[in-house]
């Protein structure tokens, strides 16, 4: 009798769900007249507006799926089949380190003639001369922000994150390199140290912080700011931004130190299936007033000169948004380390976490 | 007089326990509802700015996440019937016939149904990966048959305990076949075994989170489009739609629970 | 005759039971023997599997900082079971018992939060419990408190929603072997003049033990695994060991000792079905 009754609910829920399914998919599938785009980026980085934009303007359907580590993203394209994501959005030494593994496309600069929007500064990068492979999106620092309203510590430095007085108020971005880079860095040592003895000296420093970091966070970082659950975060310099127009009292400190520093690209990956598509993808991300809707929406440091100028002096002036170049010559990037070395840093992240 | 106020407090007290407990069940679906009519929109949409149907309307306009729902319920609907038809089938065929090799296959309905679901998820991925087949709606309904299927066994199973070979027999020395008597005679006595394991199965699926991660590729459930945006701050529409769905399924219960669709189907 | 016996016997019994044994073996069996071999691997510098026998990953599973996550882990899914239990056999008995014709309601307003994704229900639990949420600006407004109540992030915010998510795998066997339970036995019990606690440990629980065991089965083992609520609710501070294995998986990109990882959380399964076994218990009963 009851299951009788069980039996009639599933039945007219699967009916009615059915129903719901198929005026879903309706709606959303069925590919543009220009065939698809697969595009793998970082959280919280990409506006959907533009993304929608482009869709409208190539007639090209997007597919589009998000990372929140370099790591994260190298993991899911090699564990995917061939050709799954045509776009990926790496950081500067994982452009270098997926041109060593073969993973990229040379990029077709017949189809992206715009390569001249971007700053003569940013273009040419160590990690990929002659930017053969990869094109600048935005970068910026790993800095630090502070909700004035409710910490009085004066804090100035990577090291100031160790005081005492901030038990449980910080959030940290939830990447590896990052928070070991940052330890490493309040010592006045390299993001990337290999020596044995150097990295079990950062390690004792950075299990002292454990008792400071109330929640990991890489994705929206801003959340926990906002909401006043973290008064303290090491997290890229945008976040604090976006921060800040939710809660003034939110102030950004660039680290004495000098900061961690990064550069995220546009990159093809080899066996792409729709390499065209790709390409026609860059050029258009690369067009000043896309560049200006990324810069309106996550303001981090961007790449695109001409895309900046049109973001008016407001933009250029707010140090969050646009760190100084001061700040950025002053900092690191991160590189490339060996498996072993690596391993190590595995280690202390482990122990930092448990 | 004294006994009958101790049974009046032993009363009381359990409704207010039972109370208790359904507060915490429902109190973040509460909080789900109430926020979906929150007129915030910026991140990460924490802040009460008002009443609105705002997000209502921007859902039909979100395709990305009306897909991830659509695509949900295909997977939930292909595995069930799929993890029915061969759990069906393997219940009855256990149950009735004796062969070497029954308890492996009953050691191997156990793995799903007890390992943690991670481990059947990088299980899964793992295989798909190596053997190269292109993470997606395929491999989702592949992992939720998987899981499903012992469910469906276990129930219709459970069904068999109280069944009576010999109305087969009978039916088949009557002259009919093997396969008309399996349609008229074995499955309706096991269809509340079927629905019920079908339910779970169904259930189970739209629900999936862990197992779906590592073998979705490009395509996005409804779960898994909840778990993107829990990362960046979940935007009311995501409420919203769970508001519908809830809805949804609360006038299908209630609406049998009184009983009002039996009489429907008595009409047509 | 043979021929006979194939067509009446082999053929039905090939056919119905073929598919699933098939399935299982493709997409159970042999990947989980692939993860056992693949533990025993390592990787090259491009992260690779690379297929030479090492038991790197073992030697690395011992080290001090894994076991005391296990040992967390561990502790986290005790509590949750412990905490399911308590207030779940209760709950179970009341509404299992009860002569109220919402019997069947009660029931359903157990299952329908099911029915909304759990992942958006976790997500509303960390909102209310924020330092800005419902239930400290609610404490704060009545004034029973000054300062915001710290909830999130922490071992017991991790345990809650642990709770949160398996309680209806705990009240559901229980509710079905307590509606089982004979009122005649009960009422045997309090004619013999047995009193209340009396009747409960000596008659109740060991009817109802079936239940209890196979319930915390079902909230045990999910414990290990669920790295989903460790991250929302815990903040990344508490974790479990699925969120080991899903970080070697994901942005540890060290297959191999992910699989190892796994090794680990089939073995603490195996024994723990063991004993559940010895205990009397029924597997069939774990999956309806």
């Amino acid at each position: 009798m009851k299951k009788k009754r069980v039996l009639s609910i599933v039945l007219s829920v699967m009916l009615v769900s059915a129903m719901f399914a198929f005026t879903g998919c309706g709606n959303g599938s069925g590919s543009g007249a220009n065939g698809e785009l697969n595009i793998f980026t970082w959280t919280e980085y990409v506006p959907e507006a533009v993304i929608d934009k482009f869709e409208e303007e190539y007639d090209i359907k997007v597919n589009w799926t998000t990372f929140s580590s370099n790591e994260d993203m190298l993991a899911k394209v090699r564990a995917e089949a061939d050709g799954t994501y045509d776009i990926v959005q790496p950081s500067d030494y994982m452009v270098e380190q997926m041109i060593a593994q073969d993973m990229l496309m040379e990029l077709d600069y017949d189809i992206i003639d715009n390569l001249d929007n971007i700053g003569e500064g940013y273009l040419n990068p160590s990690y990929d001369p002659g930017n053969v492979y990869s094109v600048p999106y935005q970068g910026g620092v790993a800095a630090i922000g502070v909700n004035t309203d409710e910490i009085d510590l004066e804090i100035t430095s990577y090291a100031d994150l160790f005081d005492e007085s901030l038990k449980g108020q910080l959030v940290v971005l939830d990447d590896y390199r990052a928070v070991i880079g940052m330890a490493a860095r309040s010592m006045g040592y390299s993001m990337n140290e290999t020596d044995e003895d150097v990295l079990s000296e950062i390690e004792e420093k950075l299990l002292t912080l454990k008792d400071n970091i109330k929640v990991y966070d890489s994705d929206s970082p801003k959340s926990s700011l906002i909401s006043g659950d973290c008064t303290v975060a090491y997290c890229w310099s945008a976040e604090i931004a976006l921060a800040q127009e939710e809660n003034p009292a939110i102030e950004i400190v660039f680290p004495e130190e000098g900061p961690y520093v990064f550069m995220d690209n546009w990159a093809v990956l080899k066996g792409a299936k729709n390499s065209e598509n790709a390409m026609k993808f860059i050029k258009f991300m690369l067009e000043p007033e896309n560049a200006q809707m990324v810069s309106e929406e996550f303001p981090y440091l961007n790449a695109n000169e001409k895309g900046v100028e049109l973001m008016g002096e407001d933009f250029i002036n707010n140090e969050a948004k646009n760190p100084p170049s001061s700040v950025i010559a002053s900092g690191e990037y991160v590189s490339n380390l060996d498996t072993d070395t690596l391993a190590i840093y595995d280690e202390m992240w482990t122990k930092l976490k448990r | 007089m004294k006994k009958r106020t101790k049974r009046k407090l032993k009363k009381i007290l359990s409704i207010v326990f039972c109370g208790l407990v359904y507060v915490f069940l429902f109190a973040p679906i509460i909080y789900i509802v109430v926020n979906s009519f929150n007129a915030t929109t910026s991140k990460p949409y924490l802040s009460w700015k008002g009443f609105s149907f705002d997000w209502y309307v921007k859902l039909f306009d979100n395709d990305t996440l009306l897909q991830s729902f659509g695509n949900t319920m295909i997977i939930a609907i292909s595995s069930m019937i799929l993890a029915t038809v061969i759990g069906t089938l393997a219940a009855v065929g256990m149950y009735k016939f004796k062969f070497k090799g029954k308890a492996a296959i009953d050691g191997l309905l156990y793995i799903p149904v007890v390992i943690p679901e991670i481990v059947l998820g990088i299980a899964l991925l793992t295989l798909f990966s190596n053997i190269n087949i292109p993470r997606g709606m395929l491999t989702l309904i592949i992992a939720h048959t998987t899981f499903s299927v012992p469910f469906v066994i276990f129930n219709v199973r459970a069904r068999l305990g109280g069944y009576d070979m010999s109305i087969e027999e009978a039916s088949m020395d009557l002259g009919a076949g093997r396969i008309r008597t399996f349609f008229e005679i074995t499955l309706p006595v096991l269809a509340p075994g079927i629905g019920g394991g079908a339910l779970l199965a169904f259930t189970l699926s739209i629900d999936d989170v862990i197992i779906s991660y590592f073998v979705n590729g490009q395509t996005k459930t409804f779960p898994l489009k909840v778990y993107e945006s829990i990362r960046s701050g979940v935007a009311p529409d995501v409420n919203a739609l769970s508001t519908l769905i809830l809805i949804g399924t609360t006038i299908l219960v209630v609406l049998t629970q009184s009983g009002l669709i039996k009489k429907l189907l008595k009409k047509a | 005759m043979t021929k006979h016996k194939f067509k009446a016997k082999t053929l039905p019994a090939l056919s119905m039971v073929g598919p699933v044994t098939i399935w299982l073996l493709v997409f159970v069996a042999a990947p989980l023997i692939y993860v056992l071999v693949m533990s025993f691997c390592g990787i090259d510098q491009f992260y690779n599997v690379s297929y030479h026998f090492t038991l790197t990953n073992y030697k690395r599973l011992l080290n001090a900082d894994y076991v005391n996550i296990y040992g967390h882990s561990l502790i986290i899914a005790l509590a949750t079971t412990l905490i399911c239990i308590l207030i779940a056999y209760p709950f179970a008995y009341i509404i299992a018992r009860t002569k109220s014709k919402k019997k069947s309601l009660l029931y359903m307003l157990v299952i329908i939060p099911f029915w909304t994704n759990s992942l958006i229900r976790i997500y509303g639990w960390r909102s209310l419990l924020g330092t800005s949420g419902w239930i400290n600006t609610f404490l704060m407004n009545i004034h029973l408190i000054d300062e915001p109540i710290d909830f999130l992030y922490k071992q017991g915010t991790t345990i809650f929603g642990m709770v949160y998510c398996l309680f209806p795998f705990m009240v559901l066997p229980l509710y079905t072997a307590i509606e089982k339970l004979d009122n005649s036995l009960l009422e045997a019990s309090a004619d013999l003049g047995a009193k209340g606690p009396k009747t409960f440990f000596n008659v109740i629980l060991p009817l109802t033990s079936g239940g209890i065991f196979s319930g915390s089965i079902m909230v045990f083992i999910p414990c290990l695994g669920y790295f989903f609520v460790a991250d929302i609710l815990g903040g990344g501070n508490s974790d479990v060991i699925g969120n080991l294995v899903e970080r070697q998986f994901q942005s540890g990109n060290n297959w191999p000792l992910g699989a190892a990882l796994s090794i680990i959380l089939i073995l603490v399964t195996l024994i723990l079905v063991k004993i559940y076994q010895k205990l009397g218990g029924d597997m069939d009963s774990l999956g309806v």
